[in-house]
């Protein structure tokens, strides 16, 4: 096994520096070509090797997203949704300044105890988990961690649950305005709530609705997270990017369940779970695939990513940039590490933005969105 | 806490599928106190995502050594036990929140159920370094999983419990405790859950029976100290240490909460392990 040896102690907060204003629009490559063909990206486009090894690792490199509303992240590495908290509590071990962005514990209106224990397992290959969106509250979340996101240079993206339109909205409106708050997740997937979340993602209007309905409360970045647990995502993920998202994270957990080792009862106190982890990458990587066919959206991809490799895989599918969830448990320092790796990589390769290698695994667009795919699915 | 590798230095089967590992690490031997924990990665094998947790069992800050005790129940421990003396592990710590003393306790009772050993092992030796009385009930199923006398220190009263009768008292270790109760001036307890609801009940009457406790109303008489903190837990007459399915260990993920008397989920690996057993819900079967 590796011996980690590197230990990264951060100061709890930078100095409050100016707070990076991103002056330049970029447009992402899916936008820029909404009137034709996608752009091919240019390592399979023959793009000729470095000249020479000197080339290699040298001139800036651009890992920055656009994620539009004037967003500018500055390299495609995020960590997930209720892998790490609030941003504070790895602070010790991992330089939390150095990530792309990060996305908060999911966020409901009223406080939420959450559900009974046990609420984590190990499964073959990842985990299930049944949190049931423990939170103390949007009002809390604001008054607790704002001003110490408003002082730090990674952005934070909250991520937004709720059980009726009603209660998203008014979450996205408190949280609209409020200096260090990057960005909305909408986690309409949520599956381990009894009430709400799920039922937004199974459908296309639904899903368009709460989507919509938020866009107006806000300005900020949107976001829009996609369930796995549906028969097609396409039509669902259209109807979100028609209804104003910025960009779609694809994907929340699969549902699944554990049996408690007496095989009396299921493991979990809430019996239904997510499965996360790299068993679910396969899954992730297809609805990315899919997704990226069907929309001009940017894709956040999540699902399963413990190295580099799969980083370079959901670009490969489409995705704008990658979150990093399970993997952070075993390995805080990971979703750093791949910030670094993806940078060699981008110099190994003789890039100055790892743009090209986003796409490059879908096919060619001549016409209309591909039907392929469908004939073999369940 | 801080990540760091971990030599293993010695590894031993102390009882059938019970094991005893020392590593070096000075930074938790001279870094940690009782009732804390650590989160140790398990080797890249296929499946395993998790680190598991476990309490720290011994410190010795001379050698820079701490130890861990823990049952193979799964393919992380056993993976665990094929370690040879000079491998390294990933080990973050230390982690949570540990036993708080009060400096005026001079008779402590520590209640360990089978592997709840290891949570409360090393406030034995913390409390006869610091010249304290300590009286140890340990109970387990039967005399083959008795923890072996010569692994505690001289000091401690051992007294043991077997549910077989096979060793010691014949029944559960909390029915020793009305013998000790009074003579203690603090309790501490690891084990299972309903254990340590036992013995939350007993010291919820002990406090009803006694009034506000011998200790406590001497100085600082008063003066509230906000439940959980440090000084609260200081004038707790039972603190347990409790064990939960855990994910991430640092308080991020929220999976390792038991109900607080507040009604809000307390997180094990942030506001525990270590808790004051008035500080949770003991009835809410969480």
């Amino acid at each position: 096994m590796r011996a980690k040896k590197r230990v990264v102690t951060t100061p709890p907060t930078r100095a409050p520096g100016p707070r990076r204003t991103p002056t330049v629009r970029r447009i992402h490559p899916a936008i820029a070509s909404a009137s034709g063909a996608r752009p091919r990206p240019a390592a399979r486009a023959g793009r000729p090797a470095p000249a020479s090894p000197e080339a290699v690792g040298t001139g800036p490199l651009d890992l920055s997203v656009d994620l539009r509303r004037g967003r500018v992240l500055e390299n495609p590495i995020l960590v997930a949704s209720g892998t790490f908290g609030y941003g504070v509590e790895y602070g010790e071990v991992v330089d939390v300044q150095r990530l792309g962005a990060i996305c908060c514990k999911g966020t409901t209106l009223r406080p939420r105890i959450g559900n009974v224990t046990p609420r984590v397992t190990e499964t073959p290959g990842g985990m299930l988990n049944s949190i049931g969106l423990q939170n103390p509250g949007v009002d809390a979340v604001i008054e607790r961690y704002a001003s110490v996101w408003a002082r730090w240079r990674v952005p934070v993206i909250v991520n937004v649950a709720g059980e009726s339109v009603d209660d998203y909205v008014e979450v996205v409106r408190r949280l609209d305005g409020i200096p260090g708050i990057a960005g909305i997740e909408l986690n309409i997937s949520c599956p381990n709530v009894g009430r709400g979340g799920l039922q937004f993602a199974i459908d296309a209007d639904a899903a368009a609705s709460v989507t919509a309905a938020v866009r107006r409360a806000t300005d900020l970045p949107l976001l829009v997270k996609l369930s796995p647990n549906v028969a097609d995502v396409r039509p669902i993920a259209r109807a979100i990017a028609d209804a104003g998202a910025d960009a779609l994270t694809a994907v929340n957990t699969l549902s699944g369940i554990a049996i408690a080792p007496t095989r009396a009862r299921p493991l979990l106190g809430n019996v239904y779970g997510g499965v996360s982890g790299p068993a679910i990458k396969p899954i992730a990587l297809r609805v990315v695939y899919e997704v990226a066919q069907v929309v001009d959206v940017p894709i956040v991809a999540i699902g399963g990513v413990t190295e580099l490799a799969d980083v370079l895989d959901f670009l490969a599918a489409g995705a704008i940039a990658v979150q990093v969830g399970t993997a952070i448990f075993a390995d805080p320092t990971l979703p750093v590490r791949l910030v670094d790796e993806l940078t060699d990589e981008c110099r190994t390769r003789g890039l100055d933005s790892y743009q090209p290698l986003i796409g490059t695994a879908l096919p060619r667009r001549t016409g209309p969105p591909s039907a392929r795919g469908v004939e073999y699915r369940p | 806490m801080r990540l760091l590798g971990a030599e293993l230095v010695e590894s031993r089967e102390i009882l059938p599928g019970q094991w005893i590992q020392a590593f070096h690490a000075p930074h938790l031997a001279s870094g940690s106190r009782a009732g804390q924990f650590v989160h140790v990665r398990t080797g890249d094998l296929s499946g395993l995502v998790l680190r598991r947790p476990f309490s720290l069992n011994t410190a010795d800050p001379a050698s820079g050594t701490v130890t861990i005790h823990f049952r193979t129940i799964g393919r992380g421990t056993e993976w665990l036990t094929r370690l040879r003396p000079g491998d390294l592990l990933d080990v973050l710590g230390p982690l949570g929140r540990p036993f708080e003393v009060d400096p005026r306790s001079r008779h402590l009772l520590i209640v360990a159920g089978g592997l709840g050993m290891a949570g409360v092992r090393m406030l034995a030796d913390e409390a006869i370094r610091d010249g304290r009385q300590v009286t140890l009930l340990f109970g387990a199923a039967s005399a083959r999983e008795v923890y072996p006398s010569n692994l505690l220190p001289d000091e401690v009263e051992y007294v043991v419990a077997t549910d077989d009768g096979s060793m010691g008292h014949g029944g559960y270790v909390t029915e020793l405790v009305p013998e000790y109760e009074a003579w203690a001036d603090q309790a501490f307890a690891c084990g299972p859950a309903p254990m340590l609801g036992a013995l939350a009940r007993l010291a919820a009457t002990r406090r009803n029976r006694l009034g506000v406790a011998k200790l406590g109303r001497k100085r600082g008489a008063g003066r509230v100290n906000p439940p959980g903190s440090p000084l609260a837990r200081r004038k707790a007459f039972l603190q347990v240490s409790m064990e939960q399915n855990m994910g991430c260990a640092v308080g991020a993920c929220l999976g390792c909460v038991v109900m607080g008397a507040s009604g809000t989920p307390q997180r094990v690996c942030r506001e525990g392990p270590v808790f004051a057993a008035e500080e949770l819900d003991w009835e809410a079967g969480w």
